[in-house]
This record gives C-alpha cells, sequence and structure tokens, in this order.
C-alpha cells in the first residue's frame, strides 16, 4: 500500500503569504552562509539536505484529503477537501496511461472543507468514471448536491458527467472495496464523524481525523485502541495541544497530539501522521510541534517498542 | 501507582507516585477527586507533590483538569517539584499554561 496525502491541513485552506515565502529564502541565504552553486539541481540539493523542513519546504495548505493505493484498480481517496483538486488532476493524467477510471471516496463527515473539492474534482466531469462515495452518514448526497446549488456554485451537481453512487454503511459490518477491507467506527464530532480502517494483504493504515477524545469519556477510548490496534499507519486528528483541547477550544471536535500518541502506543501502531493541521499554525509552528510529539512519545515510551512520528505534509508519500 | 495525602499546615499535599498512563489514571482520578473534595470541606489548597512521579501520560493530565474543574473556585490546585521528564510534558502538552507550578512543595506552614 502506498499513502499519499492531497491535503493535511484543518478547517480552512491556507496560502503563504508573501512575507513568509521572504522569510524562508532569508533563512536559506542565512543557511548557505556565502555558498556558491554551479546549478539548480545544486542548489535543491543543499535545500533537501541541509534546510530544515519547514525553511526549504512547506506543510501546504489544502484540506483533507489522502489517497491510500492499494486496490485492485480503482482510486481509494479518504474525504474530498481541497485537495481533491490536485489529486484529480493527477488521476486524470494516470487514467490517461491507463488507470482504471473507479473512484472510491470514504468520507470522514460533511463539513465543508471536508467535501469542498467536489465541485473542482475533475473526473467528476469524466462520463467515463465511476465515483462510489462510502459515508457513515445518509446525508452525505444532499450535502454535496447542496453545496453546488447556484446560491453557492454555478455548476449544479447534476451537471457533472460521471456516474455516481452513494453508499451509506453500518458500524461494525466490513466491507470490501475493490479487494480492500473496510471497517467503520463513529467519532465525536458535531453532526457525527467516522474513521476508517484499511486493511489488505496484512497491512493497515486508519484515517481518523475530526474527532475529539472528550476529557469526561476517556472509558470508551478503549474502542479506538482496538481500532488503531497494530495499524502501520495511523492518520489521526492533531489540530491541538492537550491543554488548548480541554479548555479554550474543548468541544470543537478535534483531538490533541499527544492523545493520538497515547491511543496509538495502547493500540500498538507502529506509525503516526500527524493530520489535520491548525489554520493559523505557520510552517514552523508546524514543525515544532511534531518535534515536541516525537519528544513526548520518547519520554512515554518506557520498554515498549517506539512509535515513528511523521508529519503529514501535502504532497507527502508514505509505503506502507 | 502509589497515592498518599497528608495535611500541611492549611493545606492539603497529594503525593502521588510511580507513573500514570492508561493503565493507573482511574485511580489517580478518582484519589484526587477525594482530595479536592477534602480540600474544599476544609477550606484550604490543595499542593500535588510530584516528586515521586516518574511520568504522567495524556491520561492523568486529563484527570488534573477534571479535578481543576471539580475545585471551581473553592480549591486552588498547584502542582509542585515535577522531575525534568514530567516538567518537559507539562510544557509540551501546554499544562503550564493551565496550572501553576512550582519547584518544591515547600515547608509545612
Amino acid at each position: 500500500m502506498l499513502v499519499r496525502f492531497w491535503g493535511t491541513r484543518g478547517s480552512l485552506p491556507v496560502a503563504q503569504q508573501a512575507d513568509q515565502i521572504s522569510g524562508k529564502v532569508a533563512r536559506a541565504l542565512v543557511a548557505a552562509d556565502g555558498r556558491k552553486f554551479a546549478n539548480e539541481a545544486e542548489a535543491l540539493a543543499f535545500v533537501k539536505s541541509d534546510l530544515e523542513f519547514s525553511t526549504g519546504a512547506t506543510f501546504g495548505g489544502a484540506t483533507s484529503c489522502v489517497e491510500i493505493e492499494g486496490a485492485d484498480e480503482a482510486f481509494i481517496v479518504c474525504d474530498m477537501g481541497s485537495g481533491l483538486r490536485e489529486f484529480g488532476l493527477n488521476a486524470g493524467r494516470r487514467c490517461a496511461a491507463g488507470h482504471a477510471r473507479l473512484y472510491h471516496v470514504f468520507l470522514s463527515h460533511l463539513h465543508w472543507d471536508h467535501i469542498m473539492g467536489m465541485p473542482f474534482f475533475g473526473p467528476g466531469f469524466d462520463p467515463g468514471a465511476t465515483i462510489v462515495i462510502h459515508s457513515g452518514h445518509p446525508d452525505a448526497e444532499q450535502a454535496l448536491r447542496r453545496q453546488q446549488e447556484e446560491i453557492s456554485f454555478p455548476v449544479p451537481f447534476d451537471w457533472l458527467r460521471a456516474k455516481f453512487e452513494f453508499i451509506t454503511h453500518e458500524l461494525g459490518k466490513p466491507f470490501l472495496a475493490d479487494g480492500v477491507t473496510v471497517t467503520l467506527i463513529r467519532q465525536h464530532h458535531s453532526h457525527d464523524s467516522y474513521g476508517y480502517r484499511f486493511e489488505r494483504d496484512g497491512r493497515s493504515v486508519i484515517y481518523s481525523t475530526d474527532s475529539e477524545h472528550k476529557l469526561d469519556d476517556m472509558e470508551s477510548e478503549g474502542a479506538f485502541e482496538a481500532f488503531f490496534a497494530n495499524a502501520d499507519l495511523v492518520i489521526c486528528d492533531t489540530m491541538y495541544s492537550l491543554g488548548d483541547s480541554v479548555s479554550l477550544k474543548q468541544d470543537w471536535g478535534h483531538s490533541s497530539n499527544i492523545v493520538a500518541v497515547d491511543l496509538c502506543r495502547a493500540g500498538g501502531a507502529k506509525r503516526l501522521a500527524l493530520f489535520h493541521h491548525e489554520p493559523t499554525y505557520s510552517d514552523r509552528d508546524i514543525a515544532r510541534m511534531h518535534a515536541e510529539t516525537v519528544r513526548y512519545e520518547e519520554l512515554v515510551r518506557e520498554d515498549r517498542p517506539p512509535l515513528e512520528v511523521i508529519c503529514a505534509y501535502d504532497g507527502l508519500e508514505v509505503a506502507i | 501507582m502509589n497515592w498518599a495525602l497528608r495535611k500541611s499546615g492549611a493545606r492539603l499535599v497529594a503525593e502521588p507516585s510511580g507513573r500514570v498512563d492508561e493503565t493507573t489514571w482511574e485511580q489517580f482520578s478518582e484519589c484526587l477527586i477525594s482530595a479536592v473534595r477534602d480540600a474544599s470541606a476544609a477550606g484550604v489548597p490543595l499542593v500535588v507533590d510530584l516528586a515521586g512521579l516518574d511520568y504522567m501520560s495524556s491520561r492523568g493530565l486529563r484527570a488534573l483538569t477534571m479535578a481543576k474543574r471539580e475545585a471551581g473556585d473553592a480549591v486552588k490546585i498547584s502542582l509542585a517539584a515535577p522531575n525534568d521528564r514530567m516538567r518537559e510534558i507539562l510544557a509540551i502538552s501546554r499544562y503550564d499554561k493551565l496550572f501553576e507550578i512550582v519547584d518544591d512543595v515547600g515547608p509545612d506552614v
């Protein structure tokens, strides 16, 4: 399996402002310390090897969209945030090279940042494409149609040319999607959200975003530890610090980096991907949060196997 | 995890030891809530002496928040003498912004 992140930001798409880019260039020049580069390739090698990620790159600003390669022939996509647009363009090129025009889309929930990419999803206009929308919500079709009504968008849903199918799944009933076994779990979030476990050939990936683990319901976390059990990769909502999630941002429907570590540790997961980054965070803020999470895992590890903590960014690929 | 509670002048001092994680947080939480109620009844603040604690995971930290809610305005809770590991955890979690943290418990008064 291969996991490809197309959108990793929470709540709202963000873009770098001019002074942020200028700051990155300035820090890179300081780091170069007068060094000369023969060509762009040599300079790029320096950027990748010597600069911090937050200086030489960016975590990106598209909202939730994650592709999981590993089905028989279909695309598997989690959520239709603004990252879906780039995925659609890329998928179109792969289809032109012979990839099946079949898409299995799994929606965590129906909030705007998780469906806003749909009106800009190129394959939606492909009459040869089949798009299957999987959800725990019976009102998924209503949500997608509503955002393309005239008051919000000029192209109504009915103008799309792909064949659409909507499937509402029940909890606790694993099902097959083009060779991949999929299981849902209900999560605490406004209007509910659903986490997904994808399994094939002994490998497993969890997609669990927009999931608040309530202070007064810690007993229920055993269900998430079981859902995450022995997963090769857990993609987890880590939008806030724990302190924020139990104070100012309580009931906002999101989790923290250190609760994610503890759930993964208890479940015996191998790797955690920090996801759904706070939109007000700069690249340096996200990098600091990542470093702190790695450190927290070290502090509480004891004699257990290490949990690898990675930080998702738009464009990241993770082989499972 | 082990737990002790003692009266120290005009305050209660809780002394958890060992570690608070997914296996011990419920016991820690129950003891802590009970101590808050004792402190409220006595009209004194509660100091949680962390000196004997190896570390606390997110469940222990969240138990501290529940205790703070139980305390309301009636009982002031402070955390004392965290070891280096615990001090880092309090900073990473931003709990150092939610609780007063002091370097030592101080003398009985």
